[in-house]
């Protein structure tokens, strides 16, 4: 038993590492570890090379109902929803996952990966407990972040049907409409 | 093209085919599954295969892969036609939130 214990450590430590390498704060680790949190400061500071950041996590939904969040967290969504379709494996292993796929579209596409790992595991939490849902659009077919009771004949997505001032930003590295 | 250079090329794309997803499927499971959009089994029965089973399976007058959009939809989104307003990267976003929807053609 003694030996089996030290292995899942090796697997929950393994995990940390790989989601504070993905920026995660230490309260995701809180939660999808078993180690203390005494441990995970020293393994964050090792890997990280800095103090974790305090404060509270950000808490809202609102913050995925906007434009540009909405968008990238759809994406993010999607494939989540995707591994979890197609493989078996432990929720957070889909989270760092599916995160990482995100990422990786998002910088081979030239955008920002506006979605910290953070965000993207609370937005899982989200959805898990009924905060959040999935829409389906109107007019493309495509899944979308929203609000739970959305009236589905009715709903377009954002990219479908964007607010007048959206994607008009200059900052590099967001999504332009023009 | 004539025939046999046909038969070449197409043995061609489908060995890198192949040993590319072979690849994928061994470095990272879950993740292939989503990069080349097949179900699990059919990742299971790709990483026990010998190179002289992939010089087999490879040979063949028909592409192994094939296009995993066939509606005009994502297809358009892709090679942007047919929408002036958006600009490149945003359409192609757009495709891939909605390719990345569809695993029922996977599972």
């Amino acid at each position: 038993m003694r030996i089996k214990s030290i292995l899942t450590e090796a697997k929950q430590i393994d995990r940390a590492v790989t989601l504070i390498n993905l920026g995660a704060r230490l309260q995701v680790l809180e939660s999808e570890t078993d180690l203390s949190y005494e441990r995970l400061l020293r393994l964050y500071k090792e890997v990280a090379g800095r103090s974790p950041s305090k404060g509270q996590l950000p808490f809202s939904t609102d913050w995925f109902m906007t434009w540009q969040p909405n968008i990238h967290a759809s994406l993010f969504l999607n494939i989540h929803e995707y591994l979890n379709k197609v493989a078996v494996m432990d929720e957070i292993d889909t989270v760092i996952k599916a995160y990482q796929l995100y990422t990786e579209q998002t910088t081979a596409q030239g955008l920002e990966a506006l979605l910290s790992v953070t965000r993207a595991w609370r937005l899982v939490k989200f959805v898990d407990n009924g905060m959040l849902t999935m829409t389906k659009c109107s007019k493309c077919g495509g899944h979308f972040v929203s609000h739970p009771h959305e009236i589905a004949k009715h709903y377009v997505c954002g990219l479908c049907n964007p607010p007048a001032r959206a994607g008009k930003g200059k900052a590099a590295g967001g999504i332009q409409m023009h | 093209m004539n025939a046999d250079q046909i038969l070449t090329e197409i043995r061609e794309a489908n060995l890198s085919y192949l040993m590319l997803a072979q690849s994928l499927i061994r470095s990272d499971r879950e993740q292939a599954l989503y990069r080349l959009g097949i179900s699990e089994e059919s990742a299971a029965m790709i990483t026990l295969l010998t190179p002289a089973q992939m010089m087999k399976i490879a040979a063949g007058n028909t592409l192994l892969c094939r296009f995993r959009m066939d509606d005009d939809l994502v297809w358009g989104l892709l090679t942007n036609h047919g929408k002036g307003a958006a600009n490149d990267t945003t359409t192609r976003l757009h495709a891939s939130i909605l390719m990345a929807g569809r695993h029922q053609e996977a599972a």
